[in-house]
Formats: C-alpha cells, sequence, structure tokens
C-alpha cells in the first residue's frame, strides 16, 4: 500500500496524542485526591496526622479511680509531676473507662533511681530555686537512718512531706532542712 | 522590492522594543498580582487551630533535666530504642569556658551520674531539651520530592507516612537534626508538637508532664496567654542557628550564647 504524503505526521501527532492521554490517566489514578487541597502535599494527610491515637491522658483521667493517691498527690510537693511519668501511660492502663493493663508499681532500688533523677545533687545543674536536692549517701547519715534505707521509707511518694509533717506535729521535733 | 520595504517598515525597531515592553510588564504583573493561589482553599480542623499561631518556648533556667519530657514523647509514640523525637542535651562550661555536650540515651534514662571524665573544674552546668523547631520557612519540606513533608496551614510540619518514600533527603536538609528515618516503618519520623493532642484543644505532651513548667507552648495570638507575655517581654529570647534563616517557632528563654 502506497502511504499518503503526510502519513508519517499523521502518526506522530497520533502518538503524541496517545501518549497525553496515557499519561493523563495514570497522573489522575496515582495522585491521591486530595492532593493539592492546601498546597505541594496530600491534605487528608493533617487528618490521619491528627487522628493518631492519644496514649497519655494527663493527671485528671487518673482521678476517678484512682482518688485517695489523687487528693494526697494534688496536695502534696508532687502536685505537678504526671501520674504517668512514674506509672505509665493511661494507654498501657484503660480504654474506653475499661481496665486493659496493669502498670507495674515502681519497687525496691527502682524507687531511688527513680527519685534521683529529679532530686540529685551531685549534678551541679538543678536550680535550687526550681527544685531540693539531696546528696547520697550523706542525706541519710544526716537523719541518722541506715544508708541502705529507700526514699519511700521516710517520703510517701505521693505527698514527699505528708507524714513528715505528721510526725513532727505529734512529737513536737522538727526534723531539720533537708 | 516594494513588498520587502512594507516588511521592514512594520518590523522597525520602535514597534519592536514597544513589543518587549509590553510582553514584560504584563508578564511581570501576572507574578505580582496573587493568581487567586490561595482563594477558596477550605480551613484546616476546627475550633482549636482557627486563628492560631501556636509557638513553643523552652525555659533553660527552669531544666533539671528529669527526662519526663523523653519518657512521656517515647511513650506516647512508641518511639523505637535509639531513636528520639525529643531529647535533653547537657552542657557542661569549665573554668577555661571549654564546652562539653552530652546527652546519654537522650535523656529518656535522666541524669543520674555527674560527669567523671572532666579535668579542670566545672563552672556552669545547664541542661537543653531539643525537638522539632516548626520552621516558618523548613528547609525539610523544600527539599522533599515526593510532598510527603510539608507546612500545615495552621503552621505543623508535618509527615504523610504514606507518601514518604524514606529517601532521607529531609533528614539531611534539618539543620536541627530532629529528624530519623523510623527503623519499622522506612519512613521519615519527627516532633509534631503532639498535633492530634492539639487538635484537640490539649497541650503537647512533654509540656504537659514537665514537672517544673520549663517547657511552655500556646498561642502567640492570644494577648493574655504566657507565651504571648514571655516573648512580648524583655529577657533573653533566641532561637537555635537563627543564621539558617529557617525562622523557627521554637524559642528559647535565657539559653547561654553557647547553646547551638
Amino acid at each position: 500500500m502506497q502511504s499518503s504524503y503526510n502519513s508519517h505526521v499523521k502518526r506522530i501527532v497520533l502518538a503524541i496524542i496517545l501518549f497525553g492521554l496515557v499519561g493523563f490517566a495514570t497522573k489522575t489514578f496515582l495522585t491521591p485526591d486530595s492532593f493539592g487541597m492546601y498546597g505541594h502535599y496530600r491534605g487528608d494527610a493533617i487528618d490521619d496526622e491528627a487522628a493518631r491515637e492519644m496514649r497519655h491522658m494527663g493527671n485528671s483521667s487518673c482521678l476517678p479511680c484512682h482518688g485517695y493517691e489523687a487528693e494526697a498527690h494534688q496536695k502534696g510537693e508532687h502536685a505537678t509531676i504526671s501520674c504517668e511519668f512514674c506509672h505509665g501511660p493511661n494507654g498501657d492502663h484503660a480504654k474506653d473507662g475499661k481496665k486493659i493493663g496493669v502498670l507495674a508499681v515502681k519497687e525496691g532500688e527502682e524507687i531511688k533511681v527513680l527519685c534521683l533523677r529529679c532530686h540529685n545533687k551531685a549534678i551541679q545543674a538543678r536550680p535550687g530555686e526550681m527544685i531540693k536536692t539531696v546528696a547520697m549517701p550523706e542525706h541519710l547519715e544526716q537523719k541518722k537512718v541506715k544508708t541502705t534505707h529507700l526514699c519511700n521509707q521516710c517520703h510517701y511518694v505521693h505527698a514527699p512531706l505528708k507524714y513528715i509533717k505528721r510526725a513532727e506535729e505529734i512529737s513536737g521535733v522538727k526534723g531539720g532542712d533537708s | 522590492m516594494k513588498i520587502k520595504e512594507n516588511s521592514l517598515k512594520n518590523h522597525d525597531r520602535r514597534t519592536f522594543i514597544k513589543k518587549v515592553l509590553k510582553g514584560t510588564i504584563s508578564g511581570s504583573l501576572l507574578l505580582v498580582i496573587p493568581a487567586g493561589a490561595d482563594v477558596g482553599k477550605p480551613e484546616v480542623g476546627n475550633g482549636p487551630m482557627k486563628g492560631k499561631q501556636f509557638v513553643f518556648i523552652v525555659d533553660v533556667t527552669r531544666c533539671i533535666g528529669c527526662g519526663s519530657c523523653c519518657v512521656a514523647d517515647k511513650r506516647e509514640y512508641q518511639v523505637p530504642d535509639g531513636y528520639y523525637r525529643t531529647w535533653v542535651e547537657r552542657y557542661i562550661k569549665d573554668i577555661d569556658d571549654e564546652v562539653f555536650v552530652d546527652s546519654p540515651n537522650g535523656g529518656v534514662d535522666g541524669y543520674q551520674e555527674p560527669r567523671t571524665d572532666l579535668k579542670r573544674p566545672v563552672r556552669d552546668t545547664f541542661f537543653i531539651p531539643k525537638l522539632c523547631n516548626m520552621c516558618q520557612k523548613p528547609s525539610c519540606v523544600q527539599v522533599c520530592p515526593v510532598g510527603a513533608t510539608f507546612r500545615s496551614p495552621d503552621g505543623f510540619v508535618l509527615i504523610d507516612h504514606e507518601r514518604c518514600v524514606g529517601c532521607a533527603y529531609c533528614i539531611q536538609a534539618c539543620p536541627y537534626s530532629v529528624r530519623f528515618l523510623h527503623p519499622v516503618s522506612k519512613t521519615a519520623g519527627k516532633c509534631t508538637w503532639c498535633y492530634h493532642r492539639v487538635r484537640k484543644g490539649l497541650l503537647p505532651v512533654c509540656v504537659e508532664v514537665c514537672p517544673v513548667k520549663a517547657r511552655k507552648f500556646g498561642d502567640m495570638n492570644d494577648k493574655s496567654s504566657e507565651v504571648y507575655k514571655l516573648l512580648s517581654g524583655p529577657g533573653v529570647i533566641t532561637v537555635l542557628k537563627k543564621e539558617m534563616g529557617n525562622k523557627p517557632s521554637l524559642f528559647y528563654k535565657d539559653a547561654r550564647r553557647e547553646v547551638v
């Protein structure tokens, strides 16, 4: 068959149109719907991030079930400390008002490690106006107790001076500072 | 010959320059007049985000380096060991003003022991918490080849974990090294200022758990907020690596000049 004088042009134009159509279809297919909603990104990604599950619910969420500890905590010197910091996040403990897991209670040496995260005087970077620090074991020696004593043997962890103040009131003897 | 003269007359220098000028002026007008790029864009979220400009302030003089923030952050996002969305650095200045910086396990375990490897007496020690700077001109967003990281209309630099291909350009581009490649999802990860909490009207979790209020978060457009009072009042307020021009929304109160 004899090709017409412009058949090569027709072929090229056809190829370009086909290429464009395939390209456009692929782009439409691969680009997410919300892409370009706010800018050069998928707009729905913002809501995806906002929908992330919360695992910390704050101190107020502990109050309804753990009233005794919560009340002592709110009145004491440790009021600004998050329950979840020492005990673990709410997400591992409760869901939709139901208990789903037990948070481990710190015991023994763990308690001391936890207390000294904030109260260790040896780290000379803790402003005195922010926090009361103690040197170990000098603090125990000064209080005339065994150096193997753990912090929670004198200090109630939720309100560290609660029983010490009480004892001072009853006995009339001041324990002295730090 | 007559025809040639005519065409020369039509295309003389005068009309040519006129045409070029017209083209240039109308072309540049296109750049100056906004072409409706921001018109008709939907509002993000509702309630808590409307008309707000969030900033984060770290008060260096208050931080005691307990690491509560690092622990809470690790738990909130279940960050694998060895990766940190936020971390606390310890700066030590000795008597000769030499600076030593360390951050064992990112401060997650707190600072239990003083440094024993320093030869000269210590003059000053302080803690510097680090997190995403939420730059107004984020270089991480600029380099992303697939549009997987972006600055949302409410000012948060976020990551689209569905689109991220894990090329790690953004990790190299971030001047503050806050990004990392998540070992499980193989996508970029970083601090989001707890966007999911802020959208619900809550504070970021590190701010919530800080026992000494060293971390502050709030809305600059709210004239009664603590952050507005701090940033509009006197006192030393700095940003990290200002010369990079990223315009961070994270500010440090009373940070020493050694802090980078």
